[in-house]
């Protein structure tokens, strides 16, 4: 039934592309500046990284809201199963936390995929400890390393006190909460780590599951949440959006300009603007330098077939994703995602335009 | 067709052939269905176990057997050992017996006597019955959000300072833990211990139970030396049958075990089970090593599940008699 209206909608729409009409849609006024095009029908499908999942539906709403032709079916299925479902081409674009290897990509491989960034997030060090608020807590790279690999044990250990003068902390153990379940923000922080303590990164590592020094383990953002919350003396690291949706206590990170900052989208965006190249090759942008980049944040990408061998679908799909990474932004805002820088975008649409079917471009009306 | 000749028996040698020849037909038609349907279920379990065991093999050229033994976790520099997961499987399913045997048999006990106080059993029953039908998903939040809290607070701090002299009550607690696991999963097996261990005491034949009763025995003694010897091995079958259901329990235990691949002899210290660890990191595994090491611990739960499954359906056949193995 479905794919009888959407066969008989693409019909429609090509029928008006050769007369030079413009459907039943009328172009929507293009609120960034951007022009965006009028994409052809078609129902298109996305799997893999749970991280995007709040930004896409929002975004593939109003997608749909605007270009009503276009429908956008993204399941959530992590990020391993969205590489493997995009190389298998179950899915017409597969969504990743961290760049997909070219093993990870056969058959398709990594010379056949574009990879873009599509969303910025940002970590955050929730914590719950009697009588300190929100912001009050100031921790180092130093110091949060020294939690996380289990050499500070208490909240009053010397290191901590040092850098919260004014802040009483208590006689208690540090209680570590991490992710159980394999995830792009376990990567991000892990990574961060990794980049700031020389121990860290020759004993535990970076990766989207790691063998924990110290603390205990809860599946998903809502069960560390939920630890956290019920237990005295907890910390742990929690995806921004989720921490500023509950109401957690956060702690300011210092970045490594020196400065003390709250994590925050801005302060993700500003971190990713300090970098000129971002590629699947070279994405990291943990402890960045500048005064408000947020210090433990990371892109998320989705990854395109370079060759599209159906050209309608394929020209929905590179005009879907050129809005995403213009206008669709706005709605990464609204789900506390970060903006993606304009540098970033600007690689993006390039990328956008190598995207192919039966040897011409897609991308008509590059917005850039 | 033909009217008011029901009486007359109408030979008819041709029709009576055809019709002969049609029934042997359909007999051998449902017999090639019947044969194909149970040659596919045997298919389908021997296709279930290859599509395990295929994707393992990488992880099983690469460590052999010492997968098994070994005590490493790191899907960083990719050593992979399945020991922490075997022991927290088996520590937090004997936890989950030790507490839910006694209560499931007094509890079978109490449900097979018909004649004691009916308005109790049957509202009993009915809560046994829908304590079967709730989600372990919903086990699981309820352990997260109301045990955790109450083993931190008042449970574990309590075995903590009366039997802290005993080595598996000693340590830090935090809530989460192979006791509070163990809690879960009783709660969960409790329906089909008792729902199984009340058939087979039923089972235990009037004639015994009125012959010493006859010969003056108290209720107690009846219990003791006439009805759970009969139903021992019924009963050890029940309780087999609900290890089972504890070893694969998934999402319930994850939410409340800590979720720590390590080895204590404390059951307040957190760990971590074999299907807790397929269904945290399955979904972002990549890397054929990686993968194939969590293939493997899905081919070693299989194993024991299906192992000790087979015991308990011998054991209880061997007690009620193929024809009334009515199995959960």
């Amino acid at each position: 039934m479905k794919h009888a209206v959407s066969a008989a909608g693409i019909a429609i729409a090509l029928l008006l592309a050769a007369c030079g009409g413009t459907g039943s849609t009328s172009p929507g006024p293009a609120s960034g500046g951007a022009t965006v095009p009028t994409p052809p029908a078609a129902a298109l499908t996305g799997a893999g990284s749970t991280f995007d999942y709040p930004f896409f539906s929002a975004a593939f709403y109003a997608y749909n809201q605007k270009f009503s032709q276009v429908t956008v079916n993204y399941q959530s299925i992590g990020s391993g199963g969205g590489i493997q479902q995009f190389a298998k081409k179950t899915v017409d674009f597969g969504a990743t936390d961290v760049p997909a290897k070219d093993s990870e990509l056969q058959p398709i491989g990594a010379a056949g995929t574009v990879q873009m960034p599509v969303t910025l997030g940002t970590v955050s060090l929730a914590f719950n400890l009697q009588g300190v608020n929100d912001g009050q807590l100031k921790l180092t790279p130093k110091t949060i390393s020294g939690i996380f690999l289990g050499t500070i044990k208490k909240w009053n250990d010397a290191a901590l006190a040092a850098d919260n003068s004014g802040v009483s902390l208590p006689d208690q153990p540090v209680t570590v909460v991490h992710r159980s379940d394999g995830s792009g923000t376990t990567y991000i922080f892990s990574d961060y780590l990794s980049g700031v303590n020389s121990d860290w990164k020759s004993k535990v590592g970076t990766g989207k599951s790691i063998s924990w020094p110290t603390g205990q383990g809860a599946k998903g953002n809502e069960a560390v949440a939920t630890t956290i919350k019920q237990t005295p003396g907890a910390i742990g690291y929690v995806e921004l959006a989720y921490v500023l949706q509950t109401n957690m206590t956060q702690a300011k990170l210092q970045n490594k300009d020196g400065d003390f900052v709250l994590p925050s989208p801005e302060g993700a965006t500003a971190a990713a603007g300090q970098y000129l190249v971002t590629s699947p090759a070279q994405f990291s942008i943990v402890n960045a330098p500048g005064k408000d980049s947020a210090p433990i944040s990371g892109y998320s990408w989705v990854m395109v077939s370079k060759d599209q061998t159906d050209k309608t679908k394929g020209t929905a799909l590179v005009d879907m994703l050129d809005w995403l990474v213009n206008d669709g932004q706005q709605y990464a805002a609204n789900v506390h995602y970060a903006r993606l820088p304009s540098s970033v975008v600007q690689n993006d649409v390039a990328a956008l335009k190598t995207i192919t079917s039966a040897g011409s471009t897609l991308l008509t009306v590059g917005a850039s | 067709m033909s009217q008011g000749t029901a009486e007359t028996v109408v030979p008819v040698p041709p029709v009576m052939l055809r019709h002969r020849r049609h029934r042997v037909d359909g007999d051998r038609i449902f017999q090639c269905l019947a044969i194909s349907a149970g040659i596919l279920v045997l298919a389908i379990a021997a296709i279930f176990l290859l599509a395990l065991f295929v994707p393992a093999l990488p992880a099983i050229r690469e460590f052999g057997l010492g997968f098994l033994a070994s005590r490493d976790w790191n899907p960083v520099s990719l050593r992979f050992g399945a020991l922490p997961f075997l022991y927290g499987t088996v520590i937090t399913s004997l936890v989950a017996m030790v507490i839910a045997f006694p209560i499931g048999i007094g509890a079978a006990l109490f449900l097979a006597d018909d004649a004691r106080l009916p308005f109790i059993r049957v509202p009993l029953s009915f809560a046994i019955e829908l304590l079967a039908g709730i989600p372990s998903v919903v086990v699981g939040l309820w352990g997260l959000f109301i045990l955790v809290p109450l083993m931190r607070t008042s449970v574990e701090p309590f075995l903590s300072h009366t039997f802290g002299f005993l080595p598996f009550f000693q340590g830090p607690y935090s809530g989460s833990s192979y006791l509070t696991a163990g809690v879960v999963l009783a709660i969960m097996v409790l329906p089909i211990l008792v729902a199984l261990s009340r058939d087979v005491i039923r089972a235990v034949p009037r004639s015994l139970r009125e012959a010493s009763l006859a010969l003056g025995a108290t209720k107690a003694e009846l219990t003791w030396s006439v009805i759970l010897p009969y139903a021992r091995i019924g009963v050890t079958g029940a309780v087999l049958l609900a290890l089972g259901r504890a070893l694969g329990e998934t999402i319930a235990v994850t939410m409340v075990i800590g979720n720590r691949p390590g080895i204590s002899g404390s059951l307040f210290a957190q760990g971590y089970t074999l299907p807790s660890v397929l269904a945290n990191e399955f979904t972002e595994a990549t890397g054929k090593i990686y993968q194939g090491a969590l293939f493997e611990l899905g081919l070693v739960l299989v194993s024991i599940t299906i192992a000790v499954n087979v015991l308990a359906r011998l054991l209880v056949w061997r007690f009620k008699g193929a024809s009334e193995a009515s199995v959960v």
